[in-house]
């Protein structure tokens, strides 16, 4: 990672060679990931990687080039290449200008040293004491457990300057028993909330509770209890297919035309949150917009998508500060997906399920079968279980849902107190965080056999 | 990077058993009009080294984006450190099959540099295609797009390789959005996602002819606006090549990679159904379906001469006449098989380790013409053109949405259908295959998104598939 002075020097490089209005990100990571699979580590890798991303205004028309080498020459080519971009673009409809709002950041809390200065070695020796105590209950574990220190920065020609160091760390393990298998995962800012152990344990019980009760269920409709890991896959496509400037723009969101009005349940909110402390704060986008919370979804009303600058001005919208990429075909997504929690706890939900299935995780989740509804497919994986009469009575083998999320997120019969933050393999900003969700009626459609 | 610059990274790696180090430099251009717009342009290059190395059972990796000769021995130093880590978790023996060095250089070929194409070229290229389709109001969006991607890779190991290569792609497509009311429809030519791939050079964006597909591509997403939707149910299933290639992807090529089938990949991408003990005995499909590995087909995007570990291209069946054979392998998994790696391992860029990954792996082409094959299927659904996809996570049962179906009645082509999604069990469904298309359907489409590992590498692969059907298929 880079200080802020080594940051702020290479993109005032950068805004120079522009020589137009600009704009320019320069994101610096150190990152170590140790894979692990079958209780051994079989990948580790530590990286050093820095990037630059200019993005020029020629007449209106923006263009965008990057790299990764930050000599002048380089950087000299890189602006030559944004304004060629730039010269061949379309002038940018109703575009006022790249951001001129210099607001204090807020005031979160984004680095830790420990995680920072976290060794390799360190990690592996947490590994292996999980690795060897999956023995006494008969389980391997798979998984990834990364951390890293970044540092981000970006600045426009208009005086906007922005700059936050970042820690991150995150962790999922699979433990896979010859009958089953179980997830656990936890990321956080500081490494010291993702307790190796502690993974271990929860996907051990995930891999062996009920191993004395494998039982099969018709394709149907049942209530479903979903876990936080479950959801966060299903919200990485509704903010590909809904929330963003694109899907809004293009018609393709089931948001259009449907502004101000209930879609969901009133228990159902969503919003795009970097601020909670709880969660993985982080103070502004690359378009140096301070960071504030945004309603997507408010009490079952649609509010707003993810717009940049660029396609706040074109929608006539206030731009939310959801830009990760300059430059990006998103126009504006939300990193920061927070799901509003009720007042259940994860056992009255249980308790008060007569017929249903509680969900761990989701696996290949697509989202494009039906956007205006939000229709999408995916199948469980490590941990199904088959509730009867209130209790856990049955793990059930890995089944196939077919499912529009507009009607599943109208039948909320619940949420949980607890929620949890999940990563997502895209970006180290942030994720998911969210409650357990019980819902009536959820269409599975096949198993795996 | 020269053969001293590497020699002397790879000089500080002594204590290894193995090392390589690779530098690859990776240049991309993309530009995509949208509603007589020019929506997006942007140019990016990307350097990067990566120093791999194992010390007696422990893997590190190092990486970084500074190239220089310093970074280069920091990052061999790095690596080392990794390594000492790995071991400490480490619980099983790394073995590797052999391979002979090599010093070789190589390129892939076109006829037209990508980037010697004029921007302005390339946008009236695709305002040319795109324009005609907004002559209908329901047409909310017309787009298209062109990339050009060229990768220089130099690699160099302690068993004395030294291999330069250089690939150069070119993509492109187009695609209509319609809509009317709460009915949206999106179709693309010649695929979803950018187009097709090849690597090739602008004579391949020549050769898609864009400029006179795109009325039918407005006139068919029209259509489907007010088709009826694909009906539920079992039916005989032609599968068109395109949506066929991603099919063989999801079904064939990720369950054989054998990282997967030994649990290496589990708890992100999954695992495979397909395990050691079936290879040879186990029938995944008919005798009609013979699949390989060919990383030697020119101009397409699984095509190299050497792997990431140094390891000669090759062509090999891993499904024969319906029985699995063989699954794609690297230097450090082949041994578990008592074979040679097959020369699979590729890495996204040197900034990431490199591991197995799909070549070409193309459904060999039947006997019978696809007009023949419509001809024999008295009811049945003809399907074309990825939509949606999913499978579970040891690639048995998939779901895939296709973007148009026709209907077949009595050996004919009947009424375009919406929104077709078929599902089965992954053997089932090729043991059902009761016919495969003859080489006139049969084309090789490039995917240059596969996403594997952790962090997420995206490579460039490809599928060479003609039309087959399968019989008794449930949709819906």
């Amino acid at each position: 990672m880079r200080t802020e002075r080594d940051s702020f020097a290479i993109l005032d490089r950068a805004l120079g060679a522009a020589g137009t209005e600009a704009d320019a990100s320069f994101i610096s990571v150190d990152q170590n990931i140790s894979r692990f699979a079958n209780s051994n580590v079989h990948q580790n890798m530590s990286e050093v990687s820095a990037g630059l991303t200019l993005r020029v205004i020629v007449d209106g028309s923006m263009g965008v080039a990057s790299t990764t080498s930050f000599d002048d020459d380089e950087i000299r080519r890189t602006a030559d290449l944004a304004r060629e971009a730039a010269k061949h673009s379309s002038p940018l409809q109703n575009f006022t200008g790249l951001n001129r709002e210099n607001a204090p950041l807020p005031a979160v809390v984004t680095f830790d040293e420990g995680t920072a200065s976290i060794t390799p070695a360190e990690k592996a020796h947490e590994l292996r004491a999980m690795f060897d105590g999956g023995r006494e209950h008969d389980v391997q574990f798979a998984g990834a457990y990364l951390t890293s220190r970044a540092s981000v920065a970006c600045a426009n020609t208009h005086g906007i300057r922005r700059y936050a160091p970042l820690t991150y760390a995150d962790s999922t393990v699979i433990a896979l028993h010859a009958r089953g298998s179980g997830h656990a995962s936890r990321c956080a800012r500081r490494a010291n909330e993702v307790d190796i152990a502690s993974l271990g344990k929860e996907a051990t019980m995930k891999a062996t509770v009920r191993l004395d009760n494998i039982e099969d269920i018709d394709p149907g409709a049942f209530d479903v209890i979903l876990e936080p890991p479950a959801l966060a896959e299903v919200f990485e496509w509704m903010t590909m297919i809904a929330f963003t400037g694109q899907a809004f723009e293009d018609g393709s969101s089931f948001l259009v035309d449907r502004l101000g009005q209930r879609i969901a349940g009133e228990n159902f909110t969503v919003a795009d949150d970097a601020l909670d402390s709880s969660f993985l704060p982080f103070p502004f986008d690359l378009e140096g917009f301070a960071k504030r919370r945004v309603p997507l979804i408010e009490n079952g009303v649609a509010r707003t998508p993810m717009v940049d600058k660029a396609y706040a001005d074109r929608l006539r919208l206030t731009p939310t500060g959801g830009t990760w990429h300059l430059g990006g075909a998103d126009h504006g997504t939300s990193f920061h997906i927070s799901i509003d929690g009720g007042d259940a706890t994860r056992e009255e939900m249980i308790a008060s399920t007569k017929l249903g299935i509680w969900v761990t995780r989701f696996n290949y989740v697509n989202g494009l079968l039906e956007p205006k509804s939000a229709l999408m497919t995916g199948t469980t994986r490590d941990g199904t279980f088959l509730i009867r009469d209130g209790e856990i009575a049955a793990r059930l083998p890995n089944l196939r849902w077919t499912q529009s999320m507009v009607e599943a997120f109208s039948n909320i019969e619940s949420l949980t107190r607890e929620r949890r933050r999940v990563s997502t393999w895209y970006n180290m900003f942030g994720g998911t965080i969210a409650p357990l969700m019980k819902i009536r009626g959820w269409h599975f459609t096949g198993k795996s056999v | 990077m020269d053969r001293s610059q590497a020699a002397d990274a790879l000089k500080l790696l002594g204590s290894a058993r193995y090392a390589d180090i690779r530098y690859t430099a990776t240049h991309q251009q993309h530009v995509k009009v949208r509603n007589g717009e020019v929506d997006h342009l942007s140019s990016t290059v990307d350097r990067a080294i990566g120093v791999r190395v194992l010390v007696g059972n422990g893997w590190g990796f190092a990486a970084s984006t500074d190239t220089s000769e310093a970074s280069m021995r920091d990052t061999a130093l790095r690596a080392l450190e990794v390594a000492a880590a790995s071991n400490i978790a480490s619980t099983q023996q790394i073995v590797l099959s052999d391979v002979e060095p090599y010093t070789a250089a190589w390129a892939s070929q076109y006829q037209i540099d990508p980037w010697s194409i004029p921007i302005e070229k390339k946008i009236e290229h695709l305002m040319n295609a795109t324009e005609p389709m907004r002559s209908d109001a329901r047409i909310h969006q017309a787009s298209g797009e062109i990339s050009c991607y060229r990768q220089e890779k130099t690699f160099a190991s302690t068993l004395g390789s030294f291999i330069e290569q250089t690939t150069t792609e070119m993509g492109g497509g187009i695609e209509a959005v319609a809509i009317e009311g709460n009915e949206f429809q999106r179709r693309t030519y010649p695929n979803p996602f950018g187009g097709d791939f090849q690597a090739e050079g602008w004579e391949f964006i020549e050769r898609l002819d864009l400029a006179h597909k795109g009325l039918q591509v407005r006139d068919e997403a029209l259509a489907l606006l007010a088709a009826p939707k694909a009906p539920a149910g079992r039916f005989d299933l032609i599968v068109g090549s395109a949506q066929l290639a991603l099919q063989v992807h999801e079904s064939c090529g990720h369950p054989t990679e054998l990282d997967r089938a030994m649990g290496l990949e589990i708890s992100l991408a999954g695992g495979s159904f397909l395990q050691p003990d079936m290879l040879g005995k186990f029938r995944y499909g008919s005798d009609l379906v013979t699949i390989v590995a060919d990383a030697t087909v020119p101009g397409a995007l699984g095509s190299f001469a050497f792997d990431d570990d140094g390891v000669p291209a090759q062509r090999f069946p891993l499904i024969d006449r319906g029985m699995f054979v063989d699954y794609l392998t690297g230097r450090d998994t082949a041994p578990a098989l008592g074979r040679r790696s097959n020369g699979t391992v590729r890495a996204e860029s040197a900034a990431r380790i490199p591991i197995i990954r799909m070549t070409n792996i193309n459904l060999e082409p039947g006997t019978t013409p696809l007009a023949d094959i419509i001809a024999g299927t008295k009811r049945g659904v003809f399907v074309e053109t990825n939509k949606s996809w999913s499978i579970d996570d040891v690639r048995l049962n998939f779901q895939f949405g296709c973007e148009i179906a026709y209907e077949i009645v009595d050996g004919k082509l009947g009424r375009l259908m919406k929104n077709p999604l078929y599902t089965g069990i992954t053997p089932e469904f090729w043991r059902s295959c009761d016919a495969v298309a003859d080489r006139s359907s049969w084309q090789i489409w490039g995917l240059p998104n596969c996403g594997k590992g952790d962090p997420m590498q995206t490579m460039r692969v490809a599928h060479g598939a003609p039309a087959a059907r399968f019989r008794n298929v449930e949709m819906g």
